[in-house]
C-alpha cells in the first residue's frame, strides 16, 4: 500500500444514455497541485465528484492509497479527503466559527486544543479573522466561500494529523472570490501541497491561474483526457483552440518566464 | 440581517440557564395553581415537612396535579426536540413530526380503537401507538428511493392524506359518543396522566430525548447541505433512518397517551433558533427546555381558564400558538 | 341431617341476613348537602325531587330546568376533569353510568367522594331505575316513587290518544348537517311511544340524510329540536331545506318542535313529548 498517492483506473460514467466520462487514467501523488481545465460540460465536476465518491461510476476504479473508494464508509472517506465545492447554501445561520469547527466533526477523538489549534490557523490563512464572531449568513459571497475553505482547510489539517497525508478537491474556489482572495487561497492551496503533505485537485475555470498554481494539468474534452501533462505542454495554442473552439495566444510571462499567459482571441 | 454579531459560547450557556430557570418557576407555579384551591403558602410548607396538608389537598395535588405537570414537562419536551430535529433533517423551519404521517397515523390508530373497540385510555393508546409507527414507516419506505428529503415529505403527505380518508370512512360510522370522544382525542389532553403511565413514559422519553441529544453535529452537518454532510463522513441514508425512528419513538408513545398537541414542535424550536441562531449544540438542550415550558404554562391555562371546567391543551397550544406564529412570519419579513 | 339450633346462632344468623339486605339497598348514608350531578336526565330528577338547591355544579348536557345552566358546568360528562368536580367541594356525585373516563370517576373516588352511578339507557325502563337510584342517593325513596307515580298517570293519559299509524322521523341539526334518528336513540323511542312509526328505524343512532333516502322513505311527521330550528333560521327555512322539502312532512305542514332535551333526552318529562308529537299529528298546536 503505497503512502500518499491517488489512482483512477480507466473510469468511465454515464448518467442514463449520455457518457459524462470516458476512460481516465490518472495518477496523483502528495505534494503535486493537478489542474483541472475544460470547457463547460467537459466533465470536470463531474470527474471532481466522482473521485469524492459523491457521484456513481459505471466502470474502472478509484483508489486512495490503494483502498476503492467504491463501497467505503463515508466517516472513512470524511478521514481520508476533504472537499470544497463550488457553492454552499445555508438555509439557517449558524456562527463562522462553528463552521470552520465542522471540519473536525469526523474527528471526534481530537482533543480541543487540537481542535482549537487547526480552527486558528484555518482562519488565519482563509484571511476571516476579522469576521470570525460574526453569523455566516451576514457575510458576503467571497467571505462564504473563505469560511467554507477555512472548513475545509480544518478537515485537512486534520486528516494530515491522522494520516500523515490527505487529499484535497476543490471545485472552482475562486469563482466568488475577489483578486487578492483568489492568489491567497491558490498560495495556501500550493503551500498545503508542497508544507504538508497533501495531494490537490483543482477544477479551475481561469487558464491562467491554472497556468501559474497547477505542477499538472488535466485538460478534459467531452468527458475524455485531451491532455495530463505539466503546463508547458498542456497550454499550447493549438490544443487549447481545438478544445475550447476559440482562438487562443500562449506567450510565456513577462516578469517570469517559468509561468505562461493565455488569452482568448476574438 | 447584515453584521449581526453571534454571541460568544458564554452567553448561549447562560441563555440555557435562563430558560431552565423559567421553567422552575412555571414548574412551581403551575403545581400551586390549579381548579382546586390549595393554599400555596400551606404546600410548600407541607413540601418542606414544616407543614401539614388535609388529606384532600394532599391527594388531588399527589394523585392528580402532579402526574399532569409531569407529563406536560416529559411531553414537551418530547415535542420540542423533535420539531427541531425534523426541521434540520428537512432543512426547513416549517417542518413538525407530523409532516412524516405521525400524527395522521396516531389519530387513525385512535380512530380504530374508538369506533371498533369498547376504548379504554390503555387500548387507544396502543392503538394510537402502532398507528403512528405504522404511518411513519411508510412513509419512510415508499420515500428512501430518492436521494434528497423530497422523497420522504412527498410520501408523508401521501400518507397523510390516506389516513384521513380512512378515518372519514371509519367517522361516518361511528355514533355521537364516539364521535365526541374522537374530537377530544385530537384536541389532546394530559388529563390522563397517572403514576403509573408515567413509570413507563417518563424513563423511556428521557432516554430517546438523550439519545437525539447526542446527534447535534449531524444536525449541524446537515445545514450545510447533504453532500457537505456526506464530505463531512455522515451517511445521509443511515442519518434518515436514525433520525426518523428516533422522533417515531419519541413522539409516537407521547400522542399515543396525550392525543393531537400541536404546534409544540413547529414554535418552540423556531423561537429558540431566532434567540439562539441555529447552531444545535444550543437548539436541541433548548428546544426540549422550551417545549416542556410551553406545556407546563399551556397546560396550566388549559386548567384554570374556564375552570372549573378544561379546555383541551391541544386547543391551547394552537390558540395560543397559531397567531403567535403569524407574528413570526410577519416579524421575519426583512 | 340434623341440625341443632341454639338461640345464639339463631340470632347471629339474622343479623347477618340483615346486614345483607342493608347492604343490598345501600343503607350507606350518603350525604345530599353539596351534589355533582352529571348527565342530563339526573340533574332533572333531583330537581324535580325538590333537591335543585342543594347542586353545587352539573354539566354541559344539564339544560334542563333553565335553573340548571346557571350553575358551574364542567363541561363534558364523557371526559370529566377531576381537580374540576373536586373544587366544587361535593359531598355526593349523581352521574350516569355513561359519565368518564373511568379513570377520572376512580380518582374522585380515591379522593373520598361518593359516587353513584345511575342507569343511563335509552329505554323507560332505565328511566324508572334511574328514579329510584336517584331518590335513594338523596334519600328521598318515597318522593321518588311518588315520582314515578306522576309519570305512568302522565304516560298513560299521553298513550290513551289514538293516533294514526303515520311515518315519522326525527331530525337534529349536528356541525352543519341534519342528522335523522335511528334506533337505539331516545328520540326513536319517542316516536314508537307516540304510535308513529320510525322510518329511520333500521338505521344505528344518529346519522347524516340525504335528499334522495329521505324522498324515498317519505316521512309524514317529522319532529324537529328547537336549536336545530334556531341554527337554520326559522321553521319555514327548515320546510325549504333540499333534504326535507319533499317530504309529505314539509307539504302538508307537519313538523313538531320539541326542546333538544326533550326529543333526544330520557327524561321525566317523556309524557309531555308524547302529548306534543300527538298535538302536532292531529294538527294543533306546534
Amino acid at each position: 500500500m503505497s503512502s500518499g498517492v491517488m489512482v483512477v483506473e480507466s473510469l468511465r460514467m454515464h448518467r442514463g444514455k449520455r457518457q459524462i466520462l470516458n476512460d481516465i487514467d490518472l495518477q496523483l501523488h502528495v505534494g503535486e497541485v493537478l489542474g483541472i481545465l475544460g470547457p463547460n460540460g467537459a466533465g470536470k465536476s463531474s470527474f471532481l465528484a466522482a473521485c469524492c465518491a459523491e457521484l456513481p461510476i459505471t466502470s474502472g476504479q478509484i483508489l486512495y492509497d490503494g483502498q476503492s473508494v467504491l463501497h467505503a464508509k463515508p466517516l472513512d472517506l470524511a478521514r481520508t479527503r476533504a472537499v470544497l465545492p463550488q457553492h454552499t447554501t445555508m438555509t439557517f445561520d449558524l456562527p463562522v466559527t462553528e463552521v470552520v469547527t465542522m471540519g473536525a466533526y469526523p474527528f471526534p477523538e481530537a482533543t480541543t486544543e487540537q481542535v482549537n489549534e487547526w480552527i486558528d490557523e484555518a482562519i488565519e490563512r482563509a484571511d476571516i479573522r476579522h469576521k470570525a464572531h460574526d453569523s455566516y449568513r451576514a457575510l458576503s459571497g467571497g467571505e462564504q466561500q473563505r469560511v467554507q475553505f477555512a472548513r475545509v482547510l480544518v478537515q485537512a489539517r486534520a486528516i494530515e494529523n491522522l494520516k500523515g497525508h490527505a487529499f484535497l478537491f476543490l471545485d472552482e474556489p475562486t469563482a466568488s472570490l475577489d483578486p487578492k482572495h483568489q492568489v491567497l487561497l491558490m498560495r495556501v492551496v500550493r503551500e498545503l501541497s508542497r508544507e504538508s503533505s497533501t495531494a490537490v485537485v483543482v477544477v479551475l475555470h481561469d487558464l491562467n491561474m491554472a497556468a501559474r498554481w497547477c505542477d499538472r494539468l488535466m485538460l478534459l474534452s467531452d468527458g475524455e483526457i485531451a491532455a495530463l501533462d505539466v503546463p508547458q505542454k498542456v497550454l499550447r495554442a493549438d490544443l487549447l483552440e481545438r478544445v475550447y473552439g476559440l482562438p487562443m495566444s500562449v506567450m510565456p510571462h513577462p516578469l517570469n518566464s517559468d509561468h505562461l499567459i493565455v488569452m482568448a482571441e476574438g | 440581517m447584515q453584521g449581526r454579531s453571534v454571541a460568544p459560547p458564554l452567553s448561549f450557556a447562560s441563555g440555557l440557564l435562563l430558560l431552565s430557570a423559567l421553567l422552575l418557576v412555571s414548574i412551581l407555579f403551575a403545581s400551586v395553581s390549579g381548579a382546586y384551591h390549595i393554599q400555596a403558602i400551606q404546600l410548600l410548607k407541607w413540601l418542606f415537612g414544616v407543614g401539614q396538608l388535609d388529606e384532600v389537598s394532599r391527594n388531588v395535588w399527589v394523585n392528580i396535579r402532579m402526574p399532569r405537570i409531569i407529563l406536560g414537562i416529559v411531553a414537551g419536551a418530547a415535542l420540542g426536540i423533535s420539531g427541531a430535529v425534523m426541521q434540520a433533517l428537512f432543512r426547513n423551519p416549517l417542518a413538525e413530526p407530523g409532516l412524516v404521517g405521525l400524527s395522521a397515523g396516531a389519530s387513525l390508530g385512535a380512530v380504530l380503537a374508538i369506533v371498533l373497540t369498547p376504548g379504554g385510555l390503555l387500548l387507544i393508546a396502543i392503538a394510537a401507538f402502532l398507528g403512528s409507527l405504522g404511518a411513519t414507516y411508510l412513509a419512510y419506505f415508499l420515500g428512501r428511493r430518492s436521494h434528497s428529503m423530497a422523497g420522504l415529505l412527498l410520501a408523508g403527505i401521501a400518507i397523510n392524506s390516506i389516513v384521513f380518508s380512512l378515518m372519514g370512512l371509519l367517522i361516518i360510522n361511528a355514533n355521537d359518543a364516539q364521535l365526541r370522544d374522537l374530537t377530544f382525542w385530537n384536541m389532546g389532553s394530559l388529563a390522563g396522566a397517572n403514576w403509573i403511565m408515567l413509570l413507563g413514559i417518563v424513563p423511556w422519553t428521557v432516554l430517546m430525548v438523550s439519545l437525539l441529544l447526542t446527534r447535534w453535529k449531524a444536525l449541524n452537518a446537515l445545514l450545510l447541505g447533504e453532500r457537505e454532510a456526506f464530505h463531512l463522513g455522515y451517511s445521509l441514508s443511515s442519518l434518515r433512518w436514525q433520525l426518523i425512528t428516533l422522533v417515531a419513538l419519541t413522539v409516537g408513545p407521547i400522542v399515543a397517551v396525550t392525543g393531537g398537541i400541536g404546534f409544540v414542535g413547529l414554535v418552540v424550536p423556531h423561537l429558540v433558533r431566532l434567540w439562539l441562531g441555529s447552531d444545535h449544540r444550543w437548539v436541541l438542550p433548548a428546544s426540549v427546555i422550551g417545549g416542556a415550558l410551553a406545556l407546563t404554562l399551556g397546560d396550566w391555562l388549559a386548567r384554570v381558564l374556564i375552570a372549573p371546567s378544561e379546555l383541551p391543551i391541544g386547543l391551547v397550544t394552537s390558540l395560543v400558538g397559531g397567531p403567535f406564529f403569524i407574528w413570526l412570519l410577519i416579524r421575519g419579513r426583512r | 341431617m340434623i341440625l341443632s339450633f341454639s338461640p345464639a346462632r339463631l340470632v347471629s344468623a339474622a343479623v347477618a341476613v340483615a346486614s345483607m339486605f342493608f347492604a343490598a339497598v345501600g343503607a350507606q348514608t350518603l350525604d345530599p348537602s353539596r351534589l355533582v350531578t352529571l348527565g342530563g336526565s339526573v340533574t332533572e330528577i333531583v330537581y324535580a325531587l325538590g333537591m335543585g338547591d342543594k347542586i353545587v355544579g352539573t354539566d354541559q348536557s344539564s339544560i334542563y330546568p333553565p335553573e340548571a345552566t346557571k350553575l358551574p358546568s364542567v363541561g363534558y360528562y364523557r371526559k370529566l376533569p377531576s381537580e374540576g368536580v373536586a373544587s366544587m367541594n361535593p359531598s355526593l356525585i349523581i352521574a350516569s353510568e355513561n359519565a368518564g373516563p373511568p379513570e377520572a370517576i376512580g380518582q374522585l373516588k380515591q379522593l373520598g367522594i361518593p359516587v353513584v352511578l345511575v342507569d343511563d339507557k335509552p329505554t323507560i325502563e332505565s328511566l324508572r331505575t334511574r328514579v329510584q337510584q336517584v331518590a335513594a342517593a338523596v334519600g328521598l325513596q318515597r318522593e321518588g316513587e311518588r315520582l314515578l307515580e306522576k309519570f305512568d298517570k302522565e304516560l298513560n293519559q299521553a298513550k290513551s290518544t289514538a293516533v294514526p299509524d303515520l311515518r315519522a322521523m326525527t331530525v337534529v341539526m349536528r356541525g352543519g348537517k341534519l342528522l335523522g334518528a335511528g334506533s337505539e336513540t331516545a328520540a326513536n323511542v319517542v316516536l314508537e311511544q307516540a304510535g308513529l312509526k320510525n322510518v329511520l328505524a333500521d338505521q344505528k343512532s344518529y346519522r347524516p340524510l340525504s335528499p334522495e333516502v329521505v324522498s324515498a322513505l317519505s316521512p309524514d311527521v317529522i319532529v324537529v329540536t328547537s336549536s336545530t330550528v334556531d341554527s337554520m333560521g326559522g321553521l319555514d327555512k327548515v320546510k325549504e331545506s333540499p333534504v326535507l322539502s319533499m317530504t309529505p312532512a314539509a307539504k302538508n305542514d307537519k313538523l313538531i318542535v320539541l326542546d333538544d332535551l326533550l326529543a333526544q333526552g330520557f327524561g321525566l318529562r317523556f309524557p309531555e313529548a308524547l302529548s306534543r308529537v300527538h298535538d302536532g299529528v292531529m294538527g294543533a298546536t306546534k
